[in-house]
């Protein structure tokens, strides 16, 4: 009995290491290359995760690629768009191995698919396509003119096509401008610019300011003069009330016009010789006249009738 | 595995050799008890061995992630049942499964710098400035920027149409969170778990650079669309037209990762242009200022004029509509100078009419004894009239003999004229002039 565990146990160990020698697990996150003494053809492709068996080491062998997205960035270069202005972008390319026989056949290593593929590559195409297009395309004023987003579609599709044309087994999933800059020198004109264009807005601002505030103080203005006319107006026409109803009481006057213009007078004397004075006047004027000696006079009989 | 199976053979070596010490009695029983008990103790290993390979099969997921397991490299599961929730889990042990964490709970924040001037670690740490000239360019390898579209204008100059974009700094801070496991894992590049290193470093280290270059992709697209005041001005607009924008590309990549907020901390216009800006800045605020000046003049020049009802009075005033009981309603709420001439005007009316009906009165009461004796009424009321004025109003008196016959003689009175007199009366005349001039 003992004799038999152990000799299952052993057995499955020999199994276990046999496995181990013919057959490999392919993860979600890779894909392999079957060579056949260093040989091998569409067929031994594997993209699909699971497990698969083989014949063991010097006939059979197992190259594994990573099938997972990689980022991969060029440097920022300068370059001139279609209407000869300078530009500097930086280019960012998503790719992945998605072909590994082709991949392995082109390069081997990632790092060589970068450095000797992708960046020639990214570069060459993006310098073409800026080179098709004008800056006003990159940014413009006028917000529905900007293409931007469709430059870079279009460097993706390039570059997409460019790749699989070159069969090295390598898939760009997205491409994107990370950078985008002017040289130093057009930098300073960018200011000069803008440093104008807001001195003008602030001239702008000011005079609008300026104005406004002129308007509401004439508006004002001209409102309250027009009220106090308007209150003038009003004012006169109470006056005249007052002096037509101060006309009826003229009538009463007409019984004796000339006493009437006389009372009229003495109050017009009284009222004009009120203030200060100086009064200057001769002795034969009454009654100063007493001045020179008493008027002889004689007592008026009671029925004469004084001169 | 390969202890247990050297053991194996060690055993069995001794085993075989059994017989041939047959003849040793003592020892080769000894030995053979001795030998039973390290069977038996091998027996124990063997047994504790394979427990705890199977052992070896409980995981624990952390409450911040969630787990996908690889059943000989393909994900195991189908739907809902592919994602293992925190607690402890049972899988079958190497290298048949293999667990997978994947920490989806947690938000990472990402700082995206590179859109701003370039400084010196002592400036960061500082926090000072370093004065620029206003010439000096920007350095494109140096320092970072983003390129905005120039004010739309309404006239279009020619070929100068469109390119006064603008350029201005900015500083951001993406958050985001890994939101679908499976994908993740399968598309985006992590690199290998080192030791020493901390799993969680090496995810956020590794998804880096695909976020740096998405993010600002999507920051430099989205910023040509908007104007540099729009930028300066932190609208929420802008983050969230860069967080769909971003999401977008991340989605399309297929990456499992979930922008969760996208948030602009600092944006500048560039130092070289700075005073322009706060020039025109200083204009808005004067020219407000100034505004208010002037409203505060017309509300002031108004209630002078007519008090709080001006308003009210004048539209009522201008519009035809409005019929004239309303407008006699409001006048009597007037106030100001314009109350006062009215009310002027009152007083006048009341005097002159009580005048004119006093001088009546008089006239009518003293007639019946003027008829009769007129002279004598008449000297009286004379008399009366000069005595109250040499009696009260004049202040000097002068009288002056005259002779018969002496026509031609001339009188000179030297006035002493009240200097205070001659000043008040000048005083007046300068004001009436000066009213005059005013009202010209």
């Amino acid at each position: 009995m003992k004799n038999i565990a152990i000799a299952i146990f052993v057995a499955l160990i020999i199994i276990t290491l046999s496995l181990y020698l013919i057959s490999f697990q392919v993860r979600e996150t890779e894909s392999c290359l079957k060579t056949t003494f260093g040989k091998a053809t569409i067929e031994d492709e594997i993209t699909r995760p699971g497990w698969y068996f083989k014949w063991p080491f010097p006939i059979q062998q197992i190259h594994r690629f990573d099938s997972r997205m990689r980022t991969y960035e060029v440097e920022s270069e300068e370059t001139t768009t279609a209407g000869g202005d300078p530009i500097i972008v930086s280019t960012y390319v998503v790719w992945k191995i998605a072909r590994p026989l082709e991949f392995f056949n082109a390069t081997k290593t990632v790092k060589r698919a970068q450095s000797e593929l992708l960046h020639s590559r990214i570069r060459n195409t993006q310098n073409n396509v800026i080179g098709r297009h004008y800056f006003s395309e990159f940014v413009n004023s006028d917000q529905s003119k900007i293409a931007f987003e469709e430059i870079q579609k279009e460097t993706l599709k390039t570059l997409q096509q460019d790749i699989e044309d070159t069969k090295c087994g390598i898939e760009i999933t997205a491409l994107g401008i990370k950078q985008l800059k002017v040289s130093e020198e057009v930098s300073k004109e960018v200011f000069d610019r803008m440093r104008a264009e807001r001195n003008r807005r602030a001239e702008v601002i000011t005079s609008q300011g300026m104005g406004e505030a002129i308007k509401i103080r004439t508006d004002a203005k001209s409102k309250a003069e027009e009220l106090i006319t308007a209150a003038e107006a009003r004012a006169t026409a109470i006056r005249g009330i007052g002096d037509a109803e101060a006309a009826k009481h003229y009538k009463k006057l007409e019984a004796d016009p000339e006493l009437a213009m006389l009372l009229r007078d003495i109050g017009a004397l009284q009222k004009i010789l009120e203030k200060r004075a100086t009064f200057v006047t001769p002795t034969d004027v009454r009654p100063f006249d007493l001045l020179k000696g008493l008027p002889e006079l004689k007592p008026a009989k009671p029925d004469e009738p004084e001169k | 595995m390969k202890e247990q199976k050297e053991d194996n053979k060690d055993v069995r070596v001794p085993d075989t050799a059994k017989p041939t010490v047959h003849e040793l009695d003592a020892a080769g029983r000894s030995l053979s008890e001795a030998l039973q008990v390290s069977f038996i103790i091998l027996k124990v290993i063997m047994i504790v061995l394979v427990l705890a390979f199977l052992a070896s099969g409980f995981k624990a997921v952390d409450s911040n992630e969630q787990a996908l397991v690889l059943r000989f490299g393909k994900i195991r599961g189908v739907g809902e049942k592919r994602l293992l929730g925190p607690g402890l889990h049972w899988i079958l042990p190497y290298p048949i499964d293999e667990i997978i964490k994947i920490p989806v709970e947690t938000q990472v924040n990402l700082p995206i710098d590179s859109f701003w001037y370039f400084q010196t670690q002592q400036e960061i740490l500082s926090g000072q400035m370093r004065p620029v000239r206003p010439d000096q360019p920007l350095k494109p390898l140096q320092d970072g920027y983003c390129i905005t579209r120039g004010e739309k204008q309404d006239e279009v100059i020619g070929d100068f149409a469109g390119s006064d974009y603008s350029i201005v700094h900015s500083k951001w801070q993406l958050t985001y969170q890994i939101d679908d496991p499976e994908r993740f894992f399968i598309n985006v590049y992590i690199e290998d778990v080192k030791p020493g290193d901390i799993y969680f470093d090496v995810i956020t280290g590794s998804v880096e650079p695909l976020l740096r270059n998405t993010f600002e992709d999507a920051v430099v697209t989205a910023l040509v669309n908007y104007t540099i005041d729009e930028a300066i001005s932190s609208q929420d607009r802008i983050p969230k037209h860069i967080k769909r924008l971003l999401q977008e590309k991340l989605d399309k990549i297929e990456s499992g990762i979930k922008v969760v907020s996208v948030q602009l901390t600092n944006s500048e216009c560039p130092r070289q242009v700075k005073k322009a800006f706060e020039a025109s800045t200083t204009a808005s605020q004067e020219s407000e200022t100034e505004i208010t000046n002037a409203r505060t003049y017309a509300a002031n020049t108004l209630n002078e004029a007519s008090g709080p009802v001006a308003e009210k009075l004048y539209a009522a005033l201008h519009d035809e509509s409005i019929d004239e009981q309303t407008r006699e309603l409001l006048w009597p709420q007037l106030a100001g100078t314009a109350r006062e001439k009215i009310a002027d005007a009152r007083t006048y009316r009341t005097e002159v009419v009580e005048r004119a009906r006093a001088n009546a009165n008089y006239l009518e009461s003293i007639l019946p004894e003027y008829r009769q004796r007129p002279e004598l009424v008449l000297q009286k009321i004379y008399l009366d009239a000069i005595e109250q004025i040499l009696g009260n109003n004049a202040d000097e008196k002068f009288v002056v003999q005259t002779t018969k016959g002496s026509k031609g003689t001339q009188i000179r009175v030297l006035l002493n004229r009240d200097p205070k007199l001659k000043s008040k009366r000048s005083n007046e005349q300068a004001e009436q002039q000066n009213q005059q001039t005013v009202n010209r």
